[in-house]
């Protein structure tokens, strides 16, 4: 199992995470754009939204696009996705990328870039 | 008391929301309630008492494909 | 509970088996054409097949039928009325199945997105019929090149027809050996047309069943294929016969493949728009479905219980309110013994409503199909409801079982369950009895009755071919017998038109008495659902109220039918602050997200106005077209005794207390009066005050519709809202001064 996990304590909220996303999967510093999201909250410190794997995404998608790794990260076929969004709508974190764009939405793959842009080590990969 | 601008025949002392909604049996999901036009969520029926001359609405929406 | 990621992946078909079938096929003709890319969710183009001479046609659809007409619906009833003239009847050969997808159909951002609509002269009323369906097939017909299909003549031999809009071919076959039942030949086809299993999803198939050869209350099939399951699930356009037309033409099956499905094969005008209401319905369907309908859970059967609990689930021939045997097959038990859960079942992508259910390797317990283990898709509300508690059944069991047959034969559930329950009625009443039915006791409740005729029904043997005419046939047929009394009958047949009612009780609710009276097609609730706002909320009560609900709603309803939509969506679920607009009933942010999709797709804006004045065009348009075939007049607007009030005394004693109650209060007898009358009295004052308000009510929803008190739009009224074309004023000016 393979996955982002998350020590909130640790976020100084400078937003490298969702920079690092942004940039590599749409060339852009946006955070609309990345897969994970840093929120201010409102009695001060900072909310990480990031994909738990929990596999809802998988669940509702009726075209099978979306599938487990041997890891356990779910993975978006975007060949053959359709496009529908349901996935973005029923993300209970809401850090699926909708972009107009783009015909596909993405998700986190786990993939570890937001983890090496972090300097406070507030988030990491879990593997186990 | 008024129930959907029908009198409500069975109104009594600390009659609450909920306790319409139990007497008549409404187990539709989706009710809009409103006492005297104010509208009340859900989670506070059971904590709205009726008075006798209360004006009350618990309309069903609808439904059907 | 049955989750998904526990059901089995269902047997694969045997490819020897299908290459045999398909080596039997004999090429009729075979066209090649450049397909039509959409623009703005239209191609304009319109494919006619005419099977008598195995003819393939392409032309354009004008301007100007794209403005009056919309599509899907519209575009149906006009190319219909083209084809067809005042003396055509169903197996005419003119006569032709029409279907049209619409503008909206094929986005795949949004719920309920795919839906066709299908059109044709009825063999159960004579005049068209118009049947919404899910599945495939209508957006893939659309990627392939046709906003419609128009389907004519009558073929020598059995027939299928393959479009495949990737390589841009339709082909007429002989098909002699694929088999008739929808749950078979929608396999066959779909293995026999897609390149490997992956492939399989970019096949749909439009089929009929066995018992499309000669039961007259047929439907057409359309599949999804469910990449999950490995299996082909059907959805159907139920209402009407249309299935009987279709085997007439002698064609088994139409099959669409189209490969390459994005959400922007609409080519569409903005596409930010609809990605965003998208999103945004999708959460919402997220956060306030389990605390709402659990539509995805359940589908529309939810309702099962509820409908129950206020009086209005139709029982033992619509007598009855409700069963108290209810618990048996309250939705609780369909998701937690029968429906698989946590499955991904929207007919068309995109559905986060995902209501078509299904029962997964639901054992068969009797015929030609026994033993074998298939999935069942529903049961619907309507399904469960009318071959259930209507017919006295309550067994889920029975109920999945009636469900998959009805399917597979290609009958309409709908009017499967109110026309058994009305031939139970009429063997509890001696009309019929063993001797007329061929053995058959056809009490309420004998589900292996129920189930053994449908069996007959779909083999054309003994009863079953009594069971294949419809109630309106049935019951000229038992009178002319000598059977039983016709008024009787003519009181408890729950058709109109020549069409079964669907399943709600209406005697409680004038409204909703109206809302299938006043309908087109025929007693079907999808133009007007008003039960619950008069009966319960009592929020429509003057004759005013009545009427303008029943001008509003029809309006509204009818323009998802010409867009291509699902109405299931618009309020199946509603959005969490919903109570706080204006009003309610009328889901008003889901109704300016309709706005935003016809604008992100087409381009034009429009306003709530506007959108109810693209459906009364049409509305206008098939009111004539009823006219035209000799029934669309105020007196073809009566409906049933049943639907109005208690036609026997069993129904009145078992809500005297309401009927003595409204006697005093309604019908304006003192209470010294209606205490000293006997209850053959009460039942005549009642009935009399009752049929009294129908009457009134067809007074008040005439004018407001703008049409004559005889049931005829007027001139004028056609003139203001631009649909004064020249062949619909033939026919009604000479009518405007006409009396009822």
């Amino acid at each position: 199992m393979k996955r982002l996990v998350k020590d909130e304590s640790l976020c100084i909220g400078c937003r490298s995470c969702e920079r690092a996303c942004s940039t590599a999967y749409y060339k852009v510093d946006d955070r609309d754009k990345s897969c994970i999201k840093i929120n201010e909250k409102p009695e001060g410190g900072f909310e990480i939204k990031v994909c738990t794997q929990c596999g809802i995404c998988y669940q509702v998608c009726n075209t099978g696009v979306i599938q487990p790794n041997p890891k356990g990260v779910y993975m978006l076929n975007k060949k053959e996705c359709v496009g529908c969004l349901m996935c973005v709508g029923y993300c209970p974190e809401q850090v699926m990328v909708q972009d107009d764009s783009r015909s596909e939405p993405s998700k986190c793959t786990a993939c570890g870039l937001c983890v090496k842009a972090c300097p406070t080590g507030a988030i990491k990969i879990e593997d186990c | 008391m008024m129930l959907n601008d029908r009198p409500y025949p069975d109104w009594h002392e600390g009659l609450t929301i909920q306790g319409v909604i139990e007497h008549m049996n409404f187990t539709w999901p989706k009710l809009v309630t409103k006492v005297n036009g104010q509208l009340v969520w859900p989670e506070d029926y059971p904590n709205v008492v009726l008075a006798e001359d209360d004006d009350l609405k618990i309309h069903h929406l609808l439904a059907g494909g | 509970m049955i989750m998904m990621c526990d059901v089995p992946r269902y047997k694969d078909v045997d490819m020897e088996e299908i290459n045999k079938i398909r080596d039997a096929h004999v090429l009729l003709n075979k066209v090649e054409y450049e397909p039509k890319q959409i623009y703005r969710g239209y191609t304009d183009k319109l494919l006619t097949i005419d099977v008598s001479d195995s003819s393939i046609k392409i032309s354009d659809i004008p301007a100007e039928v794209k403005e009056k007409f919309v599509g899907g619906k519209g575009y149906c009833l006009r190319y219909l009325w083209d084809a067809t003239n005042p003396n055509t009847k169903w197996d005419s050969p003119e006569n032709e199945i029409v279907m049209s997808a619409g503008p909206i159909a094929g986005i795949t951002q949004y719920a309920g997105t795919g839906k066709m609509l299908v059109c044709t002269i009825s063999p159960l009323t004579g005049i068209p019929i118009d049947s919404n369906v899910g599945g495939f097939f209508g957006p893939y017909l659309k990627f392939s090149g046709f906003d419609a299909l128009e389907l004519k003549g009558q073929a020598e031999e059995d027939v299928i027809i393959v479009i495949d809009g990737n390589k841009g071919t339709i082909e007429i076959d002989k098909a002699p050996l694929e088999h008739l039942d929808a749950h078979v030949i929608g396999e066959e086809l779909t293995a026999m047309y897609a390149d490997n299993e992956n492939d399989r999803k970019h096949v749909a198939v439009v089929c009929a069943g066995s018992a499309a050869d000669h039961c007259d209350l047929s439907m057409l099939n359309f599949t999804f294929y469910d990449p999950r399951r490995g299996v082909v699930r059907l959805k159907q356009a139920g209402r009407g016969g249309i299935g009987r037309v279709f085997r007439h033409k002698r064609v088994k099956a139409i099959v669409c493949k189209y490969q390459g499905i994005k959400n922007d094969l609409n080519h569409v005008y903005d596409i930010s728009i609809i990605n965003k209401t998208g999103v945004k319905y999708h959460r919402e369907m997220a956060t306030q479905d389990p605390k709402q309908n659990n539509m995805r859970k359940i589908g529309t059967a939810n309702t099962m219980k509820i409908l129950n609990d206020y009086d209005i689930l139709p029982t033992h021939n619509f007598k009855f309110g409700g069963t108290p045997n209810i618990s048996e097959m309250e939705p609780k038990v369909f998701i937690e013994n029968w429906l698989t859960q946590g499955g991904a079942d929207g007919c068309w992508y995109g559905c986060s409503m995902a209501c078509a259910k299904a029962a997964d390797h639901f054992k068969l317990k009797t015929g030609p199909y026994a033993g074998q283990c298939v999935v069942v898709d529903g049961p619907e509300y309507e399904t469960a409801a009318g071959v259930g508690p209507n017919c006295g059944i309550t067994d889920p069991q029975v109920i999945l079982e009636l469900n998959f047959y009805c399917d597979t034969y290609g009958i309409d559930t709908i009017s499967w369950g109110t026309m058994v329950a009305f031939l139970m009625e009429c063997y509890e009443n001696g009309i019929l009895n063993k001797e007329r039915t061929g053995g058959l006791e056809l009490n309420f409740g004998n589900a292996a009755a129920d189930l053994e005729l449908l069996h007959m029904t779909a083999r054309n043997e003994g009863f079953g071919k009594i069971a294949g005419m419809g109630t309106h046939k049935q019951k000229e047929y038992f009178a002319a017998q000598g059977w039983g009394d016709i008024n009787f009958m003519n009181d408890i047949a729950m058709e109109q038109k020549g069409l079964e009612y669907s399943e709600y009780g209406s005697k409680e609710s004038l409204a909703q008495q109206g809302g299938y009276g006043l309908t087109n097609k025929g007693p079907q609730h999808d133009e007007a659902w008003l039960i619950f706002m008069d009966q319960v909320n009592n929020q429509i009560p003057t004759f005013e109220d009545k009427a303008e609900a029943l001008y509003y709603y029809p309006r509204f309803r009818t323009w998802f039918g010409l867009v291509g939509l699902c109405k299931l969506p618009w309020n199946d679920v509603v959005p969490e602050n919903n109570a706080l607009t204006d009003e309610p009933a009328k889901v008003p942010e889901h109704v300016d997200n309709y706005l935003n999709l016809f604008y992100g797709v087409t381009g034009r804006k429009i306003d709530r106005e506007d959108l109810l004045v693209m459906s009364e065009r049409v509305y206008n348009f098939q009111r004539i077209f009823n006219i035209r075939l000799g029934k669309g007049l105020r007196k073809h607007d009566a409906i049933p005794y049943r639907s109005v009030g208690p036609v026997t005394e069993e129904e009145y004693l078992s809500r005297q207390e309401r009927y003595d109650g409204q006697l005093v209060e309604k019908a304006g007898y003192t209470k010294e009066q209606m205490e000293a009358m006997s209850l053959q009295e009460k039942m005549a004052a009642t009935r009399k005050y009752r049929e009294g308000e129908y009457e009134k009510l067809i007074d008040a929803v005439y004018p407001k519709r703008g049409w004559t008190m005889n049931g005829v739009p007027k001139v004028e009224h056609l003139k203001k809202i631009g649909m004064d074309l020249p062949e619909l004023l033939e026919i009604v000016e000479p009518l405007q001064d006409l009396q009822p």
